[in-house]
């Protein structure tokens, strides 16, 4: 029964309040049992939902007794379970008992068999409807048949669990056993259980058995044993060489030494080339220390950069001040130093001292600067011109009183 | 010596390291860390490395299939290279490395007239794990002293086996005097910077090694004799390619004297 309220609250039972009634009142108990009446008249006749026969309609059935009567409701009673039992097949895909022929299943039981009639017209007239999920009921045991095929077995539940069971086992069964199988054979051709790697295929392709040629394994080895020997033996007469140079080099004068050194220098330089000219403001650019043996296989180890010309090369000089930098791609950039080069930027005045008597002198050519006019005198003019006495000497007798303040005695 | 303990604990332990030293050094740094590290991680070490000893290297080392350092994108150890770093752990005894290393030297000389006759007996009697003797080569390089390391590996030079290499992209054929050259005379092998050895010609002039006698011998003497210095050798074919020997470069010479001109006074 829904509750009686729809609020999410559940109805907290009546307390008791003095002064009010604590059962329902009179009117509603009225109603209810005028209900009760009309029930029990249909109920007397054909209850639809019942399990137990009511006492009165057996009673009415045991007077009425009539064995071709009997016969024809066995006929009857046959035919409706065939037809429940189509109708419960044409429903298999469904799964869902309608009431139409759950009404038709019980009431073999009970009555007679007119109600298969209302039941068959009744399924038919469902028809369009039996799509529609109708509400599970409650089939009784000897009625249910689900399963066209266990019913006519007669198996039992318990029987099909187990059958399923075993089922079920045999198949993890098998699916261990290729588990195995698989490992089995993985261990056979080789990869262990921590190497994950695929490099089975690698690892065969190099094959390390002995004794397959042993006249060439022999050759083979023999091979690599002189080249061995030889190795040793160089490496020892390049170290008595360079002792025996550093000895001979001891022995000779440093002069010797030295035009030794010359020769050899000079040859180097014949031996490098002449470097080209490096153009106006060409960029420099060393050869790296590292990837020399690199580019050596390459053939790239003689290359001079210094100069180089390229096919679009711009001559320098051409170019405004602003844009003859070396590298171009610094122009226009906050980066940019305007250091162009190093004689450009020195400010010393490196050996010119003691190279020019008479140095230019611009301000005595100007003529508000040169003496004035007239002027053939000594050196002193104008306030210096004061007469002064004769230039003391050393060693000439001086007289002793001579500014030797007097006064009258 | 201390109690020996399943895994790998105390050796990675940078500061309170007390086992064996090896050249006054934890032997774990004679890896790189990275190479450690990449070890440590790796599943081999984790299921197979755990609580070995040296019995049970040896059925761990008997089951390789290849020799490397370090492969791939990411660095994936090679079992080989986790199997010597357990045995810098263990640090095994001489006597041990030695049976692991599994040379009849000896052996040889005194069946002098047996050798030509029967390859197979002989191979067998050098010891059919050669994976197991390149790892043992491998620790003898890492671990002893240079005298011994010359006296105990040279005479692998004679073993002319296939080893199977693994590189960073993939597989290659080597052989075992191969490898044994390369640890002699390389800097870096399998992943690993070599310690710097003094070179044989050193140790001769310290009178503390004799000059090598190449299991050729007499072979060689004679080929000085026939074709004198510079001149390419002929009649020794290997799959069908014609070998020639690089003369001497004279100019060589020159440049190298020069270059001590400024040196002397």
């Amino acid at each position: 029964m829904p509750p009686k309220t729809m609020r999410p609250n559940p109805v907290m039972p009546a307390r008791y309040r003095a002064g009010k009634p604590v059962a329902p009142e009179p009117e509603t108990s009225e109603e209810e049992e005028s209900e009760e009446e009309a029930q029990q008249k249909p109920t007397a006749s054909a209850p639809k939902a019942t399990s137990f026969p009511s006492a009165k309609a057996l009673s009415n059935n045991l007077k009425n007794v009539d064995l071709n009567a009997r016969r024809e409701q066995a006929a009857a009673q046959e035919a409706a379970r065939l037809e429940a039992k189509r109708i419960a097949k044409a429903k298999e895909e469904e799964g869902f008992e309608t009431e139409d022929s759950e009404e038709g299943s019980e009431e073999d039981g009970s009555e007679s068999g007119e109600e298969s009639e209302s039941d068959e017209e009744s399924s038919s007239d469902d028809g369009a409807a039996r799509r529609k999920m109708l509400r599970p009921v409650f089939v009784k045991k000897d009625q249910r048949k689900m399963n066209g095929v266990s019913a006519p077995n007669g198996k039992s539940e318990e029987d099909k669990y187990a059958e399923e069971e075993a089922k079920r086992k045999a198949k993890a069964d098998a699916v261990v056993q290729e588990q195995l199988e698989k490992n089995a054979a993985a261990k056979a051709a080789g990869k262990k259980q921590w190497d994950n790697d695929e490099d089975v295929l690698d690892a065969e392709a190099v094959d390390d058995t002995d004794g397959l040629d042993v006249e060439a394994e022999r050759a083979a080895w023999k091979l690599r044993e002189l080249r061995r020997v030889k190795r040793e033996r160089e490496k020892i007469e390049q170290e008595e060489a360079q002792i025996a140079e550093i000895e001979r080099r001891k022995n000779l004068t440093p002069a010797e030494r030295e035009a030794e050194d010359r020769e050899f220098l000079k040859k180097q330089r014949e031996e490098q080339g002449d470097r080209g000219k490096m153009g106006y403001m060409q960029k420099y650019f060393h050869k790296g220390a590292f990837f020399q043996d690199d580019a050596k296989e390459q053939g790239l180890d003689r290359r001079e950069i210094a100069g180089a010309k390229f096919a679009d090369d711009v001559n320098r000089e051409l170019l405004p001040q602003y844009m003859q930098i070396r590298d171009m791609t610094k122009l226009g950039k906050k980066g940019r130093t305007r250091y162009k080069d190093l004689r450009s930027e020195d400010t010393g005045r490196w050996g010119e001292f003691g190279d020019r008597k008479g140095a230019k002198n611009d301000y005595m050519d100007d003529d508000r600067f040169k003496p004035d006019k007239g002027y053939q005198g000594g050196g002193a003019t104008g306030a210096n011109a004061k007469p002064i006495g004769e230039r003391k000497r050393y060693g000439d007798e001086t007289v002793r009183d001579g500014k030797r303040p007097r006064v009258e005695d | 010596m201390s109690s020996h303990q399943a895994d790998a604990k105390a050796l990675l332990d940078d500061r309170g390291y007390s086992g064996q030293l090896i050249r006054g050094q934890n032997p774990a740094h004679l890896f790189e860390k990275a190479v450690r590290d990449r070890i440590t991680e790796s599943y081999y070490w984790k299921e197979q490395c755990f609580g070995l000893n040296a019995a049970t290297l040896c059925d761990r080392a008997v089951e390789l299939t290849h020799i490397g350092g370090t492969y791939g994108l990411m660095g994936k150890p090679t079992p080989f290279l986790c199997l010597a770093f357990k045995m810098l752990q263990l640090v095994p005894e001489k006597e041990v490395v030695l049976e692991y290393l599994n040379w009849g030297g000896d052996e040889e000389d005194m069946e002098g007239d047996q050798v030509q006759v029967d390859d197979d007996e002989e191979r067998a009697r050098r010891g059919e794990f050669k994976y197991l003797r390149a790892l043992a080569a491998f620790y003898i390089r890492l671990a002893w002293e240079p005298v011994e390391i010359h006296k105990t590996l040279e005479p692998l030079l004679a073993d002319f086996r296939k080893l199977k290499r693994r590189t960073r992209d993939g597989f290659t054929l080597t052989f075992m005097d191969q490898f044994v050259d390369d640890l002699l005379t390389k800097d870096r092998v399998c992943a690993t910077s070599l310690w710097k050895m003094p070179t044989r010609m050193q140790l001769e002039d310290l009178e503390l090694l004799d000059p090598r006698i190449s299991p050729l011998g007499d072979e060689v003497e004679d080929l000085d004799k026939e074709d004198g210095d510079g001149k390419s050798m002929n009649g020794e074919e290997s799959d069908g390619s014609v070998v020639s020997v690089e003369s001497r470069h004279n100019g060589r010479h020159r440049e190298r004297s020069f270059s001590y001109g400024s040196e002397s006074d």
